[in-house]
């Protein structure tokens, strides 16, 4: 007898549909959007940040001219008025008294691209503080570091957490998860339609994220060189990611929901292998969702100066599994555990005074 | 009703004085916290650090066995770093037993509609909230300043008077920076058990709360090319403090004021959840 | 899998059916054999009643045994719930959505299109009197309407089978007696209505068949009379109205079935308990033949009341 595909894709459709009000539109899914807006709300203060500073340094620039030159030539040692002497002016100037010693006096210059900001002791110049003109390459890296240390390790990660645990422990809590087993529907094609429910809800709200921080990464810039070389290369790869993300973490997080009583537990030891990944050996980086989601990321990220120099021994490097792999043993892996939570949903009873 | 049926009278013996009538909700709580095998043995591994901390005050006053080792005295030195490592550790400890504790405080009575049973009983919300943070106040000292103020004690016998009066800044170190630590978990665990009604989310939250807050925290540093950032990791306000308390030189780059700022600003914003949530009723719209 | 015998297709079968959680009974050794009709289980708390309704119907498996609805075994979910209705004693429903929409939504997992979900959904709320309040968000409604719409729900897609756990409970008097009417209506469709109730005397009224439950083991089941005629240890009471009810208990005190005759307290009948009904009833027409008038007899204890009385009442503690 053929299976009832029909059938059974009509019932994915209706869990789906079911599952969309309570992942998309409850108020206790509010705290997952607030996750994957916060970094659109960094990125964005920084593109305004930027344009307001570089519109700033240019107006400094075009009132009160002085070359790169010229502001390189200035150097420790030298007076106050020597300074000013050479550059004329300061765009600002800072005066802090200090008990017992004499004044420190700051005073800032722009070149319309970097700013100087001078540190006078007892007027005689002791520090020399330039800060760059932020470049799209520089922004990349940061954007790379805060993707795959913050963005993928905790936001995605906590946002699957929260909507995949939810979809079969939360029900059991909720007392209303018989209701799905009264109805006429294979346990695991009901399953596979939580799974895809959360799956939509998250790769929408994650990616739609991902594409709004990129948008705010590019906004000060004229990204026209970048776009046009490998720009949406990197924007369709940290998409991708995100997807893939998603699809990892889910089935892990789904099926926790379904095997364990408490599912903080799996959760807590996820988390704690894959913040410990970059220590372990190549072996047991690939028993990460990580590993593969950071060899799929288009830049690597800078490692860490601020890591301890003693656990910054520690830290293993392995070859990254061509992309193809990586993403083969991703789906593969999500299969296999999707398969397995159905084979424990069949054998699911309801009891809820134990939970 | 004829008057002559009417026969009920209301109690009138001796009551129990109100200021102690919070004490009921912790009761129930620590016979069952210690039913689990797993938390009683977390419990006594946190003793574990302090018993360490013992053997080296001893060590340190041991001069046997520092001759034996060619080891200089002032090499063993018990000092503002020594207690601030210990509140360090024993505050880590206690954020794990919050996470483990915290969610049971509350969660419980929201799932189970007990609230309305408590508040239609002469029981205020802040007595519930002060029953409820009690478990984990008087646990959480029991691993924070408990032992860190028999270790004082401990240090000052073996060292002397002197030493007691050079350094009694360190008990004081102790005691507020342990209470300032278990007030913001206490808060956060009270406040994340309220919010959501499923413990297991509580836990989550508890941690996820410090460990994504230093998250975005490096993350707005490094795009904001800031240390502001850093006022969202609670781990790091909350050094910059016992740094000050302790005497010694913070490495978080986090200005003192600003950090209390930030745990007071954290407490406030607990406090409200808590009264949004803290209801004997819930309105469905 | 072999095929059901044809008989069994036609009812619901637990054969030796326990289950044990943990070392706390659920249900031990119950074999059982529902008709259509309206079957009641009955028992106290703790006795059984929810433990073997969810054993039907799949949410939970028993440790032994074997269950078929209509030759459908729980393990075949995708066609056992075409079958069967549940209205669990749960009072929670799935968070943010109408009474309309929990009913649409749910009969969408049934495969049916759009058009087909919309027109049985709103049947099923007419049936349970909830179409002004169908389109408000279930945490809104009373106790009673949460019953009504749990019922709606198990109705919707016209079951043959109903398991209903106090399906009766938080409804106002008036809702119940048209609930109780439904239920006749469903029985006399030639669908099997499985009941739990505490009201024993709506249990009496409704009930084609009984089954008595205590401390998980089925202590009676059938029609009531007839498990009351085999409880042989307690005399049937019979009530008997007459003129000279003084007269009538001399003539009977003879009688060696009856075992106790008293007076009515408005002095306007007597009171008999008799070993065996029958005979006593042939004897009173001859007493009628004699000259006492007699208005009415009537049984007083052949009733699921007295029954549970004297099956499980005795087992509880403290009595």
């Amino acid at each position: 007898m053929t299976p009832p595909y029909g059938l059974w894709w009509a019932q994915i459709r209706a869990v789906i549909r079911l599952e969309m009000k309570k992942t998309f539109f409850a108020r206790r899914g509010l705290w997952v959007y607030l996750l994957a807006l916060a970094p659109v709300l960094l990125f964005m203060g920084r593109a305004i940040d930027l344009m307001r500073v570089r519109e700033t340094r240019l107006a400094l620039a075009t009132a009160h001219p002085v070359s790169a030159e010229t502001l390189q030539s200035i150097d420790t040692g030298m007076t106050i008025d020597e300074v000013i002497g050479k550059l004329g002016e300061p765009d600002s100037r800072r005066t802090f008294g200090r008990r017992r010693r004499g004044p420190v006096v700051m005073m800032s210059y722009t070149d319309g691209q970097d700013d100087y900001t001078f540190t006078f002791i007892d007027d005689e110049l002791r520090d020399i503080n330039r800060r760059d003109h932020p470049s799209l390459q520089q922004d990349s890296l940061i954007y790379a570091t805060v993707f795959q240390f913050f963005y993928l390790r905790l936001a995605i990660f906590f946002g699957c957490v929260g909507i995949f645990m939810n979809l079969f422990r939360g029900e059991l809590v909720d007392k209303s998860l018989h209701f799905y087993l009264l109805a006429p529907i294979r346990r695991e094609v009901l399953v596979v339609g939580k799974y895809l429910a959360g799956l939509i809800a998250t790769v929408v709200i994650f990616t739609t994220s991902t594409a709004l921080q990129l948008w705010m990464l590019l906004l000060p810039y004229d990204a026209s060189a970048y776009l046009a070389g490998a720009g949406w290369h990197h924007i369709a790869a940290y998409l991708g990611v995100t997807a893939l993300a998603c699809l990892g973490y889910g089935s892990v997080f789904l099926a926790a929901g379904l095997l364990v009583r408490n599912p903080i537990i799996p959760a807590a030891t996820v988390l704690l292998w894959e913040s410990l990944v970059m220590f372990l050996p190549a072996a047991l980086k690939k028993i990460s969702v990580i590993f593969y989601l950071q060899s799929l990321c288009p830049v690597v990220a800078p490692p860490d100066r601020d890591m301890n120099p003693l656990l910054a021994l520690l830290v293993s490097n392995a070859k990254a599994p061509p992309a193809a792999w990586a993403i083969t043993g991703l789906v593969v892996l999500t299969l296999v555990i999707l398969a397995l939570a159905g084979m424990r949903a069949r054998r699911l009873e309801i009891n809820y005074g134990t939970d | 009703m004829a008057v002559y049926k009417r026969t009920y009278k209301g109690y009138s013996g001796g009551l129990t004085p109100a200021w102690s009538r919070f004490l009921i909700l912790p009761r129930y709580s620590f016979a069952r916290l210690f039913q689990s095998k797993f938390l009683l043995l977390f419990f006594l591994a946190c003793y574990i650090y302090p018993l360490g901390c013992l053997g080296y005050i001893y060590l340190a006053h041991n001069l046997s066995f520092l001759k034996a080792f060619n080891v200089s005295p002032n090499l063993l030195k018990i000092d503002g770093t020594f207690f601030l490592t210990f509140c360090s550790f024993q505050g880590a400890m206690g954020y794990l037993m919050t996470a483990f504790v915290g969610p049971s405080l509350v969660s419980p009575d929201l799932t189970n509609n007990a609230l309305p049973l408590y508040f239609c009983r002469p029981f205020s919300r802040a007595e519930y909230v002060i029953g409820r943070m009690s478990v984990l106040v008087y646990v959480l000292s029991l691993i924070t300043w408990v032992p860190g103020l028999i270790l004082f004690a401990i240090q000052w016998s073996l060292a002397g008077w002197t030493w007691a009066k050079d350094n009694w800044w360190i008990a004081g170190g102790l005691l507020v920076g342990s209470a300032i630590w278990i007030v913001l978990l206490s808060l956060i665990a009270m406040a994340m058990s309220a919010w959501v009604k499923w413990k297991v989310a509580a836990g989550t939250l508890i941690i996820g709360i410090f460990i994504a807050g230093a998250g975005f925290g490096a993350a707005i540093n490094s795009v904001m090319r800031t240390r502001y950032g850093s006022l969202i990791n609670l781990s790091e306000v909350i050094a910059t403090v016992w740094a000050k308390l302790f005497r010694v030189n913070p490495t978080t780059g986090i200005d003192l004021f600003d950090a209390w700022m930030s745990l007071a600003a954290a407490c406030v914003i607990c406090l409200w959840l808590l009264t949004r949530k803290v209801r004997a009723f819930e309105v469905v719209k | 899998m072999t095929a059901p015998p044809p008989i069994e297709q036609s009812l619901v079968v637990l054969d030796d059916i326990s289950r044990f959680y943990g070392e706390v009974l659920g249900v031990n050794r119950v074999t059982l054999t529902i008709p259509s009709g309206i079957t009641s289980l009955v028992g106290p708390n703790g006795s059984g009643k929810t433990t073997l309704m969810n054993i039907i119907t799949g949410l939970v498996r028993p440790t032994r045994g074997s269950v078929r609805i209509l030759g459908v075994t729980p393990s075949e979910p995708e066609r056992l719930f075409r079958l069967v209705g549940y209205s669990t004693q749960f009072d929670s429903f799935p968070k943010g959505l109408t009474g309309f929409q929990f009913i649409y939504s749910f009969l969408r997992l049934f495969g049916y299109d759009h058009a087909e979900c919309e027109k049985l959904a709103w049947k099923s709320i007419e049936r349970v009197n909830l179409v002004e309040a169908a389109k408000r968000k279930v945490a809104a409604y009373s106790k009673g309407m949460r019953q009504r719409i749990k019922l709606a729900q198990a109705l919707a897609h016209d079951p043959r089978v109903l398991v209903l756990d106090e399906p009766l409970n938080g409804l106002d008097p008036l809702v119940r007696a048209e609930t109780i009417a439904l239920f006749r209506e469903l029985a006399l469709e030639g669908r099997h209505v499985i009941v739990s109730s505490h009201i024993l005397h709506e249990v009496d009224m409704i009930s084609d068949q009984v089954i008595l439950l205590s401390n998980g083991y089925v202590v009676a089941e059938g029609k009531i009379q007839g498990v009351r005629d085999e409880i042989v240890d307690h005399p049937m009471e019979v009530l008997i109205r007459c003129n000279r009810p003084a007269e009538l208990a001399s003539k009977v005190f003879h009688e060696e079935s009856v075992v106790e005759a008293r007076l009515h307290a408005d002095g306007g009948g007597l009171l008999i308990k008799t070993r065996d009904a029958n005979r006593f009833y042939r004897l009173l027409n001859h007493i009628a033949l004699n000259g006492i008038e007699i208005e009415s007899v009537a049984p007083m204890d052949d009733n699921v009341n007295s029954v549970y009385e004297y099956l499980i009442g005795g087992e509880e503690p403290g009595r």
